[in-house]
């Protein structure tokens, strides 16, 4: 006669069902959800890409700068790209409001370009990216990224030197 | 020139026909409701199943290439109008009862058997192999309650005709007219087997859990109905709707037909109908697990078989 | 008169947009959004029968159609099959990334992702699985489509 105690539990509580399509949603705290992409951020080491289980990511070079293209219809929302990227760059935010009509799936995409810049010590053509913060003690403070960002590669290196810390 | 429309108005607006359409909708709305909150769920709205009627409507019906179409397409218009012309035998008592041109128990009985062998022509006649699963265990189970219900209701007939003097009475008012008088049959210790013999028939004979087997969604994707679509598929519902207001009344008239007369007879009597459909069967469908055919052919054979023999010997000697 | 009869149509309409049945197909999909279809059906938490739905086993019953998984070689012509069967108006959801790109089965050999090249495809849910209020979303934006279809 167990069933008949739940039958008139479920009767006597009420519906356990949540208000959710007439009503607002709960959500996870660490609900792995729509990914955040911030360009400031991006050091283009391109580790994401590297460790995107179904290739959702992708770095093309185009003449602007390298190209950061990411496509939710095929992101499996494993969050590797999340824990590899060193800066927190790409991360994953709770939204999981992504039902939309085939006719908008292009608009699901997050299209970025890190443009080219020429280095402010030599002049050679250099990508604008973050500088990779791994390593680097004291860490980085936001007047020397901005520094760092317009060097080449290899007045990258020269300035870190300088600094004083092994790169 | 009014005696002549009482029958088309019987069978078609007031206590069959419309009338027991809306009210049937209603019954399998507030089931379904039921049922939602029982397992802890909000549930449809009350008026789903108008609303999955007026959908079917508006749909495409399919016929499929290897099936009979003009059979495919007449069995639910024959199950509908049986049930129509059920709906309209059935009396409510103190408020309506049948012309006996129409016929009476007897041919109540016989047409409510309609419905299932629409089924099986509609399961065979769609030429689809889970129509003709449907089928083979839709005839098994027939087989299996068709015996205990006619037991049951010879069962009352000598109650009511032994009480009367006569040996049987086959007549719905005379059973009526005789528990109105004597009490109800439902208070009867006599009684009391071919009462629970008609409990297990209800789900039975309305194709639900635990005897669902001819339909069963997760076995044979709806056996005889796989192949329907649209209207075809809607006269279906209808047809169960009517059902279930008959069977229901059937069972009213049978055992608990005392009531006051006029407007507040029908209340009462709609009372009662929802009373038993609530917890007849809503409560039993979800309480129960569905059994296999050759469980069900054995259960009914065992025990609604057994109980109303022994109420037919019982009310024989007493 | 003609008013009267499209004020009907439109009462019916708004009628009968209250009870879309779903529809399952499993186009090689492997089982996730599979799980979280039948969680939708058959959890008190996410009762979809709230939106009149009814997860139904006949195509021929269906007005909206999940679809999951990548469509493999395998079950192609059936799935293809099967989706002929459901009778119009019809809307399909392409549930998680696999119908939608091919997600992690992206490049293999027996994909044929995405599904939107052999059948028209309405919404899509992504996710891998999506969850089920997401699910109730996309089924939720299904219905604001076939309304307009019916």
């Amino acid at each position: 006669m167990n069933f008949l105690k739940i039958l008139v539990r479920n009767l006597v509580h009420g519906p356990s069902t949540v208000p959710f399509p007439f009503g607002p949603a709960w959500t996870p705290e660490r609900l792995r959800g729509r990914i955040v992409f911030k360009l400031d951020s991006c050091t283009a080491c391109r580790a994401c890409e590297q460790v995107c289980a179904p290739g959702a990511i992708r770095f093309d070079k185009t003449p602007d700068g390298l190209r950061f293209m990411m496509w939710h219809n095929t992101c499996v929302f494993c969050g590797l790209c999340e824990f590899y990227c060193p800066t927190d760059a790409i991360r994953q935010s709770d939204d999981w409001h992504m039902a939309h009509a085939t006719a908008d799936q292009f608009t699901m995409a997050i299209r970025e370009v890190i443009p080219y810049v020429s280095c402010t010590a030599c002049g050679a053509k250099a990508l604008a990216s973050s500088p990779n913060p791994v390593g680097i003690t004291p860490p980085f403070t936001p007047e020397e990224i901005e520094q760092q960002r317009n060097l080449c590669p290899g007045c990258r290196k020269k300035a870190l030197a300088e600094r004083g810390a092994a790169s | 020139m009014l005696e002549m429309l009482t029958t088309p108005i019987a069978a078609l607006l007031f206590p069959g026909g419309l009338f027991a359409l809306a009210f049937g909708l209603a019954l399998k709305g507030l089931d379904r409701r039921l049922a939602a909150r029982l397992q802890g769920r909000v549930g449809p709205p009350l008026a789903q199943p108008l609303f999955d009627l007026v959908k079917l409507a508006r749909k495409r019906t399919m016929v499929p290439d290897i099936a009979a179409e003009p059979v495919f397409l007449g069995a639910p218009l024959i199950g509908a109008v049986s049930m129509l012309l059920c709906a309209a035998l059935v009396p409510i008592p103190g408020v309506y009862t049948p012309d006996t041109m129409l016929g009476d128990l007897l041919v109540l009985l016989y047409l409510l058997t309609l419905p299932a062998v629409v089924l099986m022509i509609a399961g065979s006649a769609s030429g689809s192999p889970f129509g003709a699963i449907g089928f083979s265990r839709e005839m098994a189970l027939m087989l299996a309650y068709e015996g205990p219900l006619v037991l049951v209701v010879v069962a009352v007939a000598m109650r009511t005709g032994l009480g009367q003097g006569d040996l049987i009475s086959f007549s719905l008012s005379e059973i009526i007219a005789y528990q109105q008088t004597h009490g109800a049959f439902l208070f009867d210790p006599v009684m009391w087997p071919a009462l629970l013999a008609f409990l297990a028939f209800y789900p039975a004979n309305l194709g639900i859990v635990p005897f669902d087997i001819p339909e069963a969604e997760t076995e044979v994707l709806e056996g005889p109905l796989l192949e329907y679509s649209g209207p075809a598929l809607g006269l279906f519902k209808v047809m169960s709707a009517l059902k279930a207001v008959v069977v229901l009344g059937l069972g009213v008239a049978l055992f608990y037909p005392l009531a006051p007369d006029g407007a507040l007879g029908l209340l009462v009597h709609l009372a009662k109908l929802t009373g038993m459909m609530l917890i007849g069967i809503t409560v039993v469908r979800l309480s129960c697990g569905r059994m296999r055919i050759d469980q069900a052919f054995s259960f009914f054979l065992k025990w609604p078989l057994a109980l109303s023999l022994l109420s037919l010997a019982i009310v024989a000697l007493a | 008169m003609t008013t009267l009869l499209e004020k009907i149509t439109d009462q019916a309409r708004a009628l009968a947009v209250r009870s879309p049945w779903i529809y399952r197909i499993n186009a090689g999909s492997c089982n996730g959004c599979d799980v979280e279809c039948a969680t939708t059906a058959l959890i008190p938490r996410y009762d979809v029968e709230r939106l009149g739905c009814q997860y139904c086993g006949s195509p021929r019953h269906a007005d909206i159609v999940l679809i999951t998984g990548p469509l493999t070689t395998r079950v192609k012509e059936d799935v293809l099959r099967v989706f002929a069967e459901i009778p119009d108006p019809k809307v399909t959801v392409a549930v998680g990334v696999c119908p939608i790109s091919g997600g992690i089965f992206r490049d293999g050999y027996a994909v044929n992702a995405p599904i939107d090249k052999y059948l028209p495809v309405d919404i899509n849910v992504p996710g891998c699985p999506p969850r089920p209020q997401a699910i109730i979303e996309g089924i939720a934006q299904a219905i604001a489509i076939w309304r307009e279809r019916l």
